[in-house]
Formats: structure tokens, C-alpha cells, sequence
């Protein structure tokens, strides 16, 4: 697509989702503005196997997304590799692989190391930079509000990632935790393992407490990574729905108030967007990979 | 005047709400507080440290976007802890 078409299609978009955005069938049919209902997760479809509820909803549509994307952009373009790139995506890709290879894997693990994880390092950021950036695309996704065009209800447009809910972090964390125990009882024995969380130096009736200090080390690096990625994406989408007309209608105060908040808000709204895609998608997708990096440096690090 | 009629009920329900708004405003901002001096402290090592060293820019930026997502995530956590005070 030349430049001047593709200007031409993002006009076209703006337009739409502006359009859509001033409806006033939107406007009436959503009464009662709770900030929550954003972050609701009504099922599609209805699926319970054994008792656990597995219904196909917001997040898993957001999951599968970012999986499809992670596995088909990047395969897709390693097929059409050139020696000497003629398209920005190609440019694009190979920063991001040397970002992923040189700096997370080769900078924080030995050669051996960084080969044997470069692969499940590198997709972990895939998945959570699409996770993240697909979560800043408005996606007519909201069921709980419905619009009608032409009579027909459509699910309204919506933000969400499913980084912004806890559960995909945890996962991901435990992951990661399985992998660098597994990692340094395989470098080390299980004993020898155990033996290195204590430093070298600490002898006698100190090694007990010493130990426990280490293993709640442990269980709160699982908190602080799943949270420090769902809070960051949650905060941001919270900012946003905020800035983004949530804090006007919530106020609700009157034509001309509300005008000025809304300009206001509105334009802050277009500064934390850009912030959070340009800055807080990728850097949260780095520092969980670069933790990960580090933890499994950590496992089978000889010295403590 | 708008005292006497309000009930003990309705008045300990006022105070329920309050204390969780209070919760969750109180967390964030003074997480915010801590985060911002944490921050400020990264950026302004990294730019002593630039000035000192500049053929080692890229290197230092590297550490510091680093130390940038460990300090803003702690933000985060005052954030959550409101939030579960405010609606658990």
C-alpha cells in the first residue's frame, strides 16, 4: 500500500471510530457507567468441563489473538526473509530479535545457556508484546453494552489485553519459576540446589532462618512478576478508559463542564496512549523477559 | 440538621465506603510518592552517570530502562492493594 493510501484508510478509520464514538443510540443506551463492567468477562460461549468453567470469553479471544499473531507474523516473515531488506517489517523484526537476542538472552545468560533458551525467551516477548499492543486496538468486543446500527445490536468497542487479567500473568510467572527450578536442579542436584539459595559464609544455626528468607524470595518473585506486568497493563487501560470520557460521564457536570473536562481529559487521554503504546507494551515485555533471564542465570550460577 | 437524621446503619455504611475510597486513594498516592523519588533518583544517576561516561550511553540506558520498570512497577502494588481494599 503506497503512503498516500494508507493515510487515506487511517482517515477512513478515524472517521469511523469517531462516528461510532458520538452515536447518541451509544450515548442513551449506557445509562449506568461503571468502570468495572470494562474489565467484565460475559462468556461467548458457555463451556464447563468437570465442573471448571472453560467458556470461550473477552480474555481467551484476547489470548488466542496474541498466540495466532506471535506464531504467524513471525513465521511468516522468517519465510520471506531477504539479505537485504527492502520492507520496514523485516527492519522491524530483526531489531526486535536482536533486542531479544543480544541484549535478554546473550547479556544475562552464558552462550550454552542463552541457546538452550532463546527460543522460549523469545516467544514469552512475542506473546506479551502482542498481548500488550492488541490490547490498545479498539475491538468490538464489549457485549455487556450492545450498539444497534440499522437495527442489528453490535457489541461496542472496547479496550482490554489479556495482560490486564491476573490469571495470564500468574501463569506466565509460574511458568518462568517452574522453568529456572527445573533449570538449577538439572545444573545442580536437588540438595546442592537447595544449598546454594543460602550464601557462602553462613554457617550453624543461621542457615534455617537464612533458608526461609530465601524461599519467601522465591514465592515473592512469582507476585511481583505476574504483578508488575498486570498492574502496569491494568493501570494503563484504567488511565485510559478514565481520560478517555469515564471520568466525564461519571461526573456528570452539565453540558458546558462536561465539554471542557472532556477536551481536557481527552487530550491527556491521546499523551498516556502514546506513553503506554510507545513505551509501557514494550518495556513491560522486556523486564519480564529479562527477569526470566536472570532467574534462570541465577539457578545455575555456581556462586550465590 | 442532616446528622440527626441519618441512622447508625446508613452512618457505619457512609463510613465503610469512606474508609475504602480512603484505601485506595491513600495507597496509590503514597506509592506514587515513594516511586516518584525512586524515579527521579534512576534518571538523574543516569544522566551524572552519562555526563561522566558518555561512550558508555547505550549501556547505562539499557540499566536504567531496567531500573525504570522495577521501580514504576512498585506504584503497581499500592495500586492493587487499594483496589482490593476498595472492592473486596
Amino acid at each position: 500500500m503506497s503512503l498516500a493510501a494508507r493515510k487515506y484508510a487511517f482517515f477512513a478509520w478515524l472517521t469511523v471510530m469517531t462516528g461510532l464514538l458520538m452515536n447518541p443510540a451509544l450515548a442513551s443506551a449506557a445509562p449506568e457507567f461503571s468502570p468495572e463492567d470494562e474489565f467484565a468477562l460475559p462468556p461467548y460461549v458457555s463451556i464447563e468441563v468437570f465442573g471448571i468453567d472453560m467458556s470461550i470469553n473477552k480474555a481467551v479471544v484476547y489470548i488466542l489473538g496474541a498466540a495466532i499473531l506471535t506464531t504467524v507474523v513471525v513465521s511468516l516473515i522468517a519465510r520471506n526473509m531477504k539479505v537485504r531488506p527492502d520492507s520496514r517489517t523485516q527492519t522491524t523484526v530483526e531489531i526486535a530479535y536482536s533486542l531479544m537476542k543480544d541484549n535478554i538472552t546473550d547479556g544475562n545468560l552464558d552462550p550454552k545457556m542463552a541457546a538452550r533458551w532463546f527460543p522460549f525467551i523469545g516467544t514469552l516477548f512475542l506473546f506479551i508484546w502482542f498481548s500488550n499492543m492488541i490490547g490498545y486496538i479498539p475491538l468490538p468486543l464489549n457485549t455487556s453494552h450492545t450498539m444497534s446500527i440499522a437495527g442489528i445490536e453490535f457489541p461496542t468497542f472496547a479496550l482490554y489485553a489479556a495482560t490486564a487479567n491476573i490469571s495470564v500473568p500468574l501463569v506466565l510467572a509460574l511458568v518462568v519459576t517452574v522453568s529456572y527450578h527445573f533449570e538449577g536442579i538439572r545444573a545442580k542436584g536437588v540438595v546442592k540446589y537447595v544449598r546454594g539459595w543460602v550464601p557462602a559464609g553462613v554457617e550453624g544455626f543461621m542457615v534455617g532462618p537464612i533458608l526461609l528468607i530465601e524461599v519467601l524470595s522465591h514465592i515473592v518473585r512469582i507476585i511481583s512478576l505476574s504483578v508488575r506486568l498486570y498492574a502496569n497493563i491494568l493501570a494503563g487501560h484504567l488511565l485510559l478508559l478514565f481520560m478517555g470520557g469515564g471520568l466525564v460521564v461519571l461526573l456528570g457536570m452539565g453540558l458546558i463542564g462536561s465539554t471542557v473536562l472532556g477536551l481536557a481529559t481527552g487530550a491527556l487521554a491521546v499523551v498516556f496512549f502514546l506513553f503506554e503504546i510507545g513505551l509501557v507494551a514494550t518495556l513491560q515485555a522486556f523486564i519480564f523477559c529479562t527477569l526470566t533471564a536472570i532467574y534462570l542465570d541465577g539457578a545455575v550460577a555456581e556462586e550465590h | 440538621m442532616i446528622l440527626a437524621a441519618v441512622d447508625v446503619e446508613t452512618a457505619s455504611a457512609y463510613a465503610e465506603t469512606a474508609g475504602r475510597a480512603m484505601g485506595l486513594g491513600l495507597g496509590t498516592g503514597l506509592a506514587a510518592l515513594g516511586t516518584g523519588i525512586g524515579l527521579g533518583f534512576i534518571f538523574g544517576k543516569t544522566i551524572e552517570a552519562v555526563s561522566r561516561q558518555p561512550e558508555l550511553k547505550s549501556e547505562i540506558q539499557s540499566i536504567q530502562w531496567l531500573g525504570f520498570a522495577l521501580t514504576e512497577a512498585t506504584v503497581f502494588y499500592g495500586f492493587i492493594a487499594g483496589l482490593i481494599a476498595f472492592f473486596v
